[in-house]
C-alpha cells in the first residue's frame, strides 16, 4: 500500500505543485488524472522516491520513506516499486528476457527465468523473448515494461501515462493486463494519466 | 547477470565504435611491443657473439664493415692482409690470444669460414658428431647449416666463390663433412668452418704441396711455408690485459698496413645510429596509444550522451550509481584488454615475419616470442589509458538527475 500526506514541491517559485492527499491499499487501485502541467509526472517520481517532496509525508507498505537515506532509498524502491513509464525505454544492447530480468540483478535478486517466461506468457510476447527491444511493436514494448515492473513482487505498481501512445486496441489490452497483474501480486495499482480513455476503468480516482 | 555482461553487450551494441579503439590501442601496443621484441633480441645477437673479442684486425677500410663482416659474418670483408704481419701480433705482450679467420667462399649461401680450432673454442661450439676439421678440405658445420642443407657426416660439396649462393662455382676440389657442431646460439651455427689452408688450397692450386701441412695451422706455428705469401681475412684478438686496448689499436692503424677496430665501440655506434630510429617509432607507437585513448574516451561520452535514460532507468531498479560506474569503467577496461592482446598477439606475427626475413638475409633468426617484463609494465600502461578514458566520462553518471532524465522524454 502507498499513501502520501500534504506533498509539496516546486521546481522554481513559479513552478510550485501542491498535491491532495492519495491512498492506496494492497489489492487496490487507483487513478490519478490531470491535464498536462498539472504535475502529474512529478507525483509519480515523488511517489517512485525518485524526487524529494518539499514538504510532506509519504508512507510505503506501512512506513515513512520521506526521510530516508540516498542509499536506503534506493533499496526500498528496487524491493516495493515497479514503475512503468510513458515511454518503454529498456537497455538497447540487451535482448527482451535480459531486460526483463534486469530489476532481479539489480534488486539484488536471484535471476527469475520461469517468472519471465510466465509473465511474456501471460502478456503474449512469449515469442520475442530473445529479441532486442527495438524490433516490437509500441505495444509489445509497453507489455514488456509491464512484465518489468512486476518481476521484483513489488508492493506498488506506478504507471505513468502507461496507455498514451497506444491505439485503443492496446490501450484496453495493456490496461486489462496491468489490473490482472497486479491484482495477483496483490499490489497496489496507481496508474497517472490524461487518457479519458481510462476514466471507466478505475473506481477510486483523484483529479489533480 | 553482472556487470561484465552488461558492459560486453554496450560494447557489442557498438560494434565500429568499439573496434575502432581496440584498433587503435592494437595498433600502438603492437608497435612498441614489437619494438621491444627486436631492440631486446637485436642486443642480445650482437653482445653475444662480441663477447670475449677485444679487437678485430682486417685490411683497411671501414671498421664498422670489418666488425659485421669478421664476427657477424653480414657484410663483406674488407679485404686481405698478410698472415705474417697478424702473426708479429701473437709475440706483442699484451695479446693472448689471435684467431686467424680466411672468408671468400659460401656454399648455398653460407659462409665458409677458414680458422683454426680457437675459433670454435672460443664460441664454446662442441662437436656432437663427427670431429673438428683438420685436413685440408674438412669441414665442420654449424648446426643450422647441417639443419637446413641436410648435409651428413660424410658428405662432399663443391663450394661458390664469394657470398653470394650464384658465385662461380670452384668444382673442381670438393669439401667433405667431418663433423657437426651442436647448436650454440652464436654466430658458429650458420658457418661452416674448415682450416685455413682449404682456403688457401681452393685459391691457389698452383700450391699443391701445402695440404700436407693442413695441421700446422692449428698448433700456432710460424713454420708454414712461404708464411709471408699466405694472406689471411682478419683476426680476432683477445688481450691479455686491458693496456693492450689503450697502446695497441692506435699501434696498427698507424704503422702497419692493417686497420684495428673494437667491437665494442663500433657496435654502440651501430645501436645509436638504429636507436634513433627505434626512439622514432617508439614516439609514433605513444602517440597512436594517445589517439586510442582519446577514441575511449569519445566513443564512451557518446554512448553515454545516448543512454542517459537507459542508466537513469537503471537507477529507478535500484542499480547504485557506483555499480553503473564501474560498468562504464569495464567497458574501457576491456577493450584496453582487447587491445593488449591483440597487440602481442600482432607482434609476434611480426617478429615471426622480420624473423623470416632475417633469416633468409642474414641466416639470423630471433625466436624469443615469450612475454618480456616491459609488455607486463605495457599491460598496465594499456589498462590506465583504458580506466582513464573510461572514468572521465563515467564520473557523468554521478550527477545524472534521474527524475529530470526520465521525465523530459
Amino acid at each position: 500500500m502507498i499513501s502520501s500526506k500534504n506533498l509539496q514541491f516546486s521546481y522554481s517559485s513559479q513552478k510550485h505543485f501542491t498535491f491532495p492527499d492519495i491512498s492506496c491499499s494492497n489489492n487496490e487501485t487507483l487513478l490519478i488524472l490531470g491535464q498536462s502541467g498539472k504535475g502529474k509526472t512529478t507525483l509519480l517520481h515523488l511517489l517512485a522516491l525518485l524526487l524529494r517532496p518539499q514538504s510532506g509525508e509519504i508512507f510505503l507498505a506501512g512506513s515513512n520513506v520521506t526521510d530516508l537515506s540516498p542509499s536506503e532509498i534506493t533499496s526500498v524502491r528496487a524491493k516495493n516499486i515497479g514503475i512503468i513509464f510513458q515511454k518503454a525505454h529498456f537497455a538497447g544492447s540487451l535482448s527482451v528476457m535480459d531486460n526483463i530480468l534486469l530489476p532481479n540483478y539489480f534488486g539484488g535478486k536471484k535471476e527469475d527465468r520461469e517468472k519471465a517466461v510466465f509473465l511474456a506468457e501471460e502478456l503474449g510476447f512469449a515469442e520475442h523473448l530473445s529479441k532486442k527491444t527495438t524490433q516490437l511493436s509500441q505495444g509489445e514494448q509497453q507489455r514488456v515494461s509491464i512484465a518489468r515492473a512486476l518481476m521484483n513482487n513489488p508492493n506498488v505498481i506506478l504507471a505513468d501515462e502507461p496507455t498514451s501512445s497506444l491505439d485503443d486496441v492496446n490501450c484496453q489490452k495493456v490496461i486489462e493486463l496491468l489490473k490482472k497483474q497486479s491484482a495477483l501480486i496483490g499490489a497496489s495499482l496507481v496508474v497517472v494519466t490524461h487518457d479519458q480513455r481510462l476514466k471507466d476503468e478505475f473506481a477510486n480516482q483523484v483529479h489533480l | 547477470m553482472n556487470i561484465l555482461k552488461l558492459s560486453l553487450a554496450n560494447l557489442k551494441e557498438k560494434k565500429l565504435n568499439s573496434f575502432l579503439s581496440a584498433l587503435l590501442l592494437t595498433l600502438g601496443i603492437g608497435m612498441i611491443s614489437l619494438l621491444l621484441l627486436l631492440n631486446k633480441q637485436l642486443d642480445e645477437q650482437f653482445r653475444r657473439n662480441i663477447r670475449g673479442i677485444d679487437m678485430v684486425v682486417g685490411a683497411k677500410g671501414s671498421p664498422l664493415q670489418l666488425i659485421l663482416s669478421s664476427i657477424y659474418q653480414i657484410d663483406a670483408p674488407t679485404g686481405n692482409v698478410p698472415l705474417a704481419e697478424v702473426n708479429t701480433l701473437k709475440r706483442n705482450p699484451f695479446v693472448k690470444t689471435v684467431i686467424p679467420l680466411s672468408m671468400g667462399d659460401n656454399y648455398q649461401g653460407y659462409r665458409i669460414v677458414g680458422t683454426t680450432a680457437k675459433y670454435a673454442e672460443h664460441f664454446q661450439a662442441k662437436v656432437i658428431s663427427g670431429k673438428l676439421f683438420q685436413e685440408s678440405m674438412d669441414v665442420t658445420l654449424g648446426s643450422k647449416v647441417a639443419g637446413i642443407l641436410g648435409l651428413k657426416l660424410g658428405d662432399t660439396f663443391a663450394s661458390s666463390h664469394g657470398m653470394d649462393a650464384e658465385g662461380e662455382k670452384h668444382g673442381d676440389k670438393k669439401y667433405k663433412v667431418v663433423g657437426i657442431f651442436e647448436a650454440t646460439g652464436s654466430v658458429v651455427d650458420q658457418l661452416i668452418l674448415t682450416s685455413l689452408s682449404s682456403v688457401w688450397d681452393i685459391h691457389e692450386h698452383a700450391e699443391a704441396g701445402s695440404e700436407a701441412h693442413g695441421d700446422s695451422v692449428h698448433s700456432e706455428s710460424s713454420e708454414m711455408p712461404h708464411e709471408e705469401e699466405k694472406q689471411i681475412t682478419s683476426a680476432l684478438i683477445q688481450f691479455r690485459n686491458p693496456m693492450g686496448l689503450i697502446t695497441l689499436p692506435r699501434q696498427i692503424n698507424e704503422n702497419t698496413s692493417m686497420q684495428a677496430a673494437l667491437p665494442s665501440i663500433e657496435i654502440n655506434r651501430l645501436f645509436s645510429l638504429l636507436g634513433i630510429g627505434i626512439e622514432t617509432l617508439q614516439a609514433l607507437a605513444l602517440i597512436i596509444i594517445s589517439i586510442a585513448g582519446v577514441s575511449v574516451f569519445i566513443s564512451l561520452y557518446n554512448s553515454l550522451k545516448e543512454r542517459k535514460y537507459e542508466m537513469a532507468l537503471m537507477l529507478s531498479m535500484g542499480a547504485t550509481r557506483t555499480k553503473l560506474f564501474f560498468m562504464l569503467l569495464m567497458e574501457g577496461l576491456m577493450l584496453a584488454v582487447i587491445g593488449y592482446v591483440a597487440g602481442i598477439t600482432i607482434s609476434r606475427l611480426g617478429l615471426l615475419l622480420f624473423s623470416k626475413a632475417a633469416e633468409q638475409d642474414f641466416h639470423y633468426s630471433v625466436k624469443e616470442f615469450n612475454l618480456l617484463p616491459e609488455e607486463l609494465y605495457l599491460f598496465v600502461a594499456a589498462l590506465i589509458i583504458g580506466l582513464l578514458a573510461a572514468a572521465l566520462p563515467s564520473l557523468g553518471i554521478y550527477k545524472l538527475n534521474i527524475s529530470r532524465t526520465l521525465a523530459e522524454e
